[in-house]
């Protein structure tokens, strides 16, 4: 019997997962770059990141440019790890015969 | 589109993620300032020298190549401000960056090492500007830049076994090559400036 590894949680979500996805494949992006990425709200990319900061996938800093405050975002390894885990778990639910 | 729901299979993780890997290309809007600076200033110092010695009797034409210095400065503040103002940082993009900053500094040490004999540095600073105009091309996928390098090998070696009039012509002629070609057609390639 084909034994699933179960997909983490936090990642399994629409919009934590494109955010994620976007953060895996550049070294830093601004909070409005992912926000028209995704196509997600303000509010609840906001949430959803600071779901992901809080869990230690990803770091948030704050600064100025220009006078405005410019929110840059960038993976973690610990972030980069579990995206690993995850696509490896997905690897396994989208071809089972490949499960480890 | 509002992405708030839990994924509802395999099939849509694996379209989030390569849907999303894919709106990250490589931003090209900075790539083809400097190779077209770069390109028309070196030419200009190159062809200066050339119409300078032909025609004067100055005796220190390559004096030209001292406008490269604030060239550099223009490059670097460009750079820099667009660095400053760009809302994302590709990896593709710092490596293109910092493959060029490294001949930046390959080519002061080269400056450096051959003070003594400053008139027949051009086919080494050639040599030089292979390496990151060759790798600029695969880091761009822009395969007449990944040429461009290979041109500039070429007339390295054509400057070095040339008469010395040929080895003179070799730097606008890599320039043409290796930079300006190059760099119209990726300007022109996409408006947005995106590959």
């Amino acid at each position: 019997m084909t034994e699933y590894k179960e997909l983490d949680p936090l990642l399994h979500s629409q919009l934590r997962l494109a955010v994620i996805s976007i953060l895996i494949s550049v070294e830093q992006a601004e909070f409005t770059y992912i926000k028209e990425k995704t196509g997600a709200t303000a509010g609840n990319l906001s949430v959803q990141i600071t779901r992901l900061k809080e869990s230690g996938y990803i770091e948030v800093t704050k600064r100025f440019r220009d006078n405005y405050p410019q929110t840059m975002c960038n993976i973690t390894p610990l972030g980069r790890e579990r995206f690993a885990e995850y696509v490896e778990a997905l690897r396994g639910y989208l071809d089972p015969g490949k499960q480890k | 589109m509002e992405k708030d729901g839990k994924i509802s299979s395999g099939e849509e993780s694996l379209r989030i993620i390569t849907e999303m890997i894919d709106k990250t290309k490589v931003n090209i809007v900075q790539s083809s300032f400097h190779l077209l600076f770069w390109g028309w200033l070196i030419f200009a110092c190159s062809v200066s020298e050339i119409l300078i010695y032909r025609f004067t009797h100055f005796a220190s034409p390559w004096y030209v190549w001292f406008f490269v210095i604030p060239g550099v400065f223009i490059s670097v503040i460009y750079g820099f401000q667009k660095g400053r103002k760009a809302s994302v940082h590709t990896y593709a993009e710092m490596l293109y960056a910092y493959t060029w900053i490294g001949f930046l500094f390959a080519t002061i040490v080269l400056f450096i090492i051959h003070s003594h004999n400053i008139e027949s540095i051009g086919k080494y600073i050639l040599m030089l500007a292979g390496i990151p105009t060759f790798i600029g091309g695969f880091v761009l996928r822009f395969r007449p830049l990944i040429y461009g390098g290979i041109s500039f090998w070429m007339f390295a070696l054509i400057a070095h076994f040339g008469t010395p009039v040929v080895a003179a012509l070799s730097i606008p002629a890599a320039m043409l090559t290796g930079y300006l070609i190059p760099g119209y057609m990726l300007k022109w390639k996409n408006r947005d400036d995106r590959i």
